[in-house]
């Protein structure tokens, strides 16, 4: 029997490269959502890798550089923050 | 008040009833303007059959800016803590991190009493509580005994 296809619809989903379940220790709202601030999870509220491997929400981690206490440190090592351009060009 | 502050207390409140660490309890928690816990001291520890009440007071901005903590009523004696109830711990103040709750920060207090080998308290504290603010975030602290 041959079958011929005439029309297909593709359906996919995304999530974050991030494990499952894994929470922003800022807002603690899980990756696979948005920061508080945000109304739906996608680009328009992005995560944000640093080089030190920590991951948050980029809205919840630009409000904290924002801070004069942070001292542009990271919240969870406190080492001088610097971005994951490897995986930020992986989202472009 | 910022969505960030209201769901992030939300969080934690609903965490520390639920899931509560041994020995720490939330008793009041009206507002999210301040709260109330009880802090038991740990068995085997000096601080072992007392119990203390802190008291969190959190700033529109939290957790982007520390939560102002103190002890109330009974207050522990103990070499970091002056009677006015203030706390010389520095993740309250320029150690403070978003990451860090409610929770750690009970946890922090709770082993440095636990660490605790004398029970005494600091070398400045009639000075201080003298001179000191209300709030402890506006004393300049230094910060340079690890040991308890």
């Amino acid at each position: 029997m041959r079958v011929k296809v005439k029309r297909w619809h593709g359906v996919a989903v995304w999530r974050w490269d991030v494990p499952n379940e894994e929470v922003c220790g800022i807002c603690r709202v899980p990756f696979d959502g948005c920061c508080p601030t945000c109304k739906t999870p996608g680009d328009d509220c992005s995560l944000i890798w640093g080089e030190c491997t920590h991951v948050f929400h980029m809205h919840c981690l630009l409000r904290w550089l924002q801070t004069e206490g942070s001292r542009g440190q990271c919240p969870m090592d406190r080492r001088t923050w610097g971005i994951n351009f490897t995986k930020l060009f992986f989202l472009l | 008040m910022s969505a960030l502050f209201t769901k992030r207390l939300s969080k934690e409140l609903v965490d520390l009833k639920i899931n509560p660490p041994v020995g720490i309890e939330v008793t009041e928690a009206d507002t999210f303007k301040s709260w109330k816990l009880t802090l038991d001291g740990v068995d085997g520890t000096l601080y072992a059959g007392e119990r203390f009440t802190l008291e969190f007071r959190f700033s529109p901005n939290y957790p982007m800016e520390s939560p102002e903590v103190v002890f109330t009523g009974n207050i522990p004696i103990h070499p970091h803590i002056y009677s006015n109830g203030h706390i010389c711990l520095n993740v309250l103040y320029n150690q403070w991190s978003p990451v860090l709750s409610v929770r750690s920060v009970c946890l922090s207090i709770q082993s440095m009493l636990s660490s605790c080998t004398c029970k005494e308290p600091p070398p400045d504290n009639n000075h201080y509580v003298k001179t000191a603010k209300a709030s402890p975030k506006q004393t300049q602290w230094s910060f340079h005994d690890d040991s308890v």
